[in-house]
């Protein structure tokens, strides 16, 4: 049975691809709704092509050949003679399935940097904010600020303008970085639309938007937007906003936990993300997986569409054909293009103060981080983040496990590998567990 | 989307529509506090809202850590602020 693990376009586009050839599979998935957090509306909800979503979503639930299985965390996973075994937890029981086959589409979230004030409520990611409105119907503020880098702010600020909350934008990068990337944008004139789409609702909703500055502190109620340069280093003036909302957002960063666990081989991105290496038939390292979307690197939703299709394709052994080639190949260059006009750059470090936590799971403050190397001569980010416990709470290190890294490499002069960076990423059990849970199962993962 | 849910936070009625996730709910009423922290006691709300961070986690129907933001409200739930 080939199961694709993840419903969000990489997924979905596999999926078809397969039940479109005439063979059964399963599609399971962490959340409630089919999707991903690209397409994760409750009706309709308008956005660029929006409505593309609604061909694959038929295929999904009329096709006699695709069991969906929704609301299921894949915990573990491991690799026999014959195939693969995942064990999920669906409605507070465990259950497995058997896979001969596996594509990943385990898709991305927001990246967050700290800065003082980010664990207050009222500051989340883009994605919250994008989650509470598309799934929810909740609009999370009144006034809202939304920052950070990269063209996923767009649609949110408009979104959220729409609904009937008081927007701002503050993008860290200058618009001119583009300028390095012609033959991408040319390659992709579809781009140009969708911003065009985008800048016309700026301009009805009046929604102001300035380049070059980043919400770099927020406290009662207020943050403090600073400029910076394209490095993130603050650049002289700043000044106070009122927010109730603020919405930061530096990227996405891919969730490698399972293909991390099933011994699939990783590598870092030009960007410093951790990826996973597929060859050109979105092919893992390990035999009959196969890798789609983000987590092969960050490229959006467009992108995630043919590689996934690409990957269907391949798991099937049908011809993938030079049109997937190149489609693929000209998303990429686009790809490659936002990494070139979106970097983050470690200027941000300089916005920390002592007291700024680093891992907000464990609580664990700039200080506290410093300590370790300066008092307690940690010669690692592993070793640091042993002295602290950053990075062991419940996320796993999820959020801060990079920043971590870029910490202790900039700021304290240690040397972080790559593979140090691949191994951050790598979590044994893909999610918090209970004791009394895993109490209850064999050594075979079965259910004692 | 139009049938209303009934649920309990700390012994507080609270009341959204069906598929809305408990967070979400919070959110719209305008409470933003969701459980303090283990250490300094500072309050947590909602963070990545995908079920990434953990950071908004509550205790829903005895059993803790469930995130607020996957979590989607029945009727009669009985959610709790995480010690």
């Amino acid at each position: 049975m080939i199961v694709v693990i993840g419903a969000g376009p990489a997924g979905l586009a596999a999926a078809r691809e397969i039940a479109q050839a005439g063979e059964s599979l399963i599609v399971i998935d962490s959340q409630p709704r089919i999707g991903g957090q690209y397409w994760r509306h409750r009706g309709e909800v308008s956005g660029y092509k929006s409505s593309r979503s609604q061909n694959y979503f038929d295929e999904i639930f009329t096709n006699p050949l695709i069991t969906l299985i929704t609301g299921a965390y894949i915990w573990s996973a491991e690799k026999t003679d014959t195939g693969f075994i995942l064990n999920y937890l669906r409605g507070g029981s465990e259950h497995q399935i058997f896979a001969t086959r596996i594509i990943l589409a385990t898709g991305a979230y927001d990246r967050s940097l700290p800065f003082p004030g980010w664990s207050v409520p009222g500051v989340m990611t883009p994605g919250a904010a994008q989650a509470l409105l598309k799934g929810n119907g909740v609009v999370a503020g009144d006034e809202v600020i939304i920052s950070g880098t990269g063209p996923f702010l767009l649609p949110v600020a408009t979104a959220l303008a729409e609904a009937g909350a008081k927007v701002s934008v503050f993008e860290a990068q200058s618009p001119f970085r583009w300028l390095k990337s012609f033959p991408a944008l040319l390659l992709n004139p579809g781009k140009f639309i969708e911003l065009l789409y985008y800048l016309r609702k700026f301009f009805v909703y009046r929604i102001p938007l300035k380049f070059s500055y980043a919400v770099t502190r927020y406290e009662n109620g207020s943050a403090t937007v600073s400029s910076v340069s394209h490095n993130l280093n603050k650049s002289g003036t700043h000044w106070e906003v009122k927010a109730d909302v603020v919405a930061v957002g530096w990227g996405f960063q891919p969730d490698v936990t399972l293909g991390g666990i099933l011994g699939c081989q990783e590598k870092l991105d030009r960007d410093g993300t951790v990826i996973f290496k597929v060859d050109a038939h979105q092919q893992s390292s390990i035999p009959h997986i196969w890798i789609a979307g983000e987590a092969t690197g960050i490229g959006g939703a467009d992108l995630a569409l043919i590689e996934g299709e690409i990957a269907g394709r391949a798991a099937i052994k049908k011809r993938i054909g030079l049109l997937r080639r190149f489609t693929r190949f000209r998303k990429r260059l686009f790809a490659k293009a936002l990494q070139r006009s979106y970097p983050v750059s470690d200027g941000w470090q300089s916005w920390l103060d002592d007291e700024t936590l680093i891992c907000r799971c464990e609580e664990v403050t700039q200080r506290q981080i410093c300590h370790s190397v300066v008092q307690l001569a940690a010669d690692s980010a592993r070793t640091s983040k042993l002295f602290t416990r950053a990075g062991m709470g419940l996320c796993q290190g999820r959020i801060c496990a990079r920043t971590v890294n870029d910490l202790v490499s900039v700021q304290l002069g240690i040397v972080v590998s790559d593979d140090e960076r691949i191994a951050a990423h790598n979590r044994p059990i893909a999610a918090p567990l209970s004791l009394g849970l895993l109490g209850g199962l064999q050594g075979d993962g079965k259910k004692g | 989307m139009s049938s209303q849910v009934n649920f309990t936070f700390d012994g507080e009625s609270f009341k959204g529509e069906h598929g809305q996730t408990v967070a979400a709910v919070f959110i719209e009423s305008g409470r933003r506090a969701f459980r303090k922290t283990r250490f300094a006691a500072e309050p947590r709300s909602i963070f990545c809202g995908i079920g990434i961070c953990f950071d908004c986690v509550v205790t829903i129907d005895g059993i803790s850590n469930q995130r607020a933001c996957l979590v989607e409200i029945r009727e009669g739930m009985k959610v709790e602020s995480a010690p």
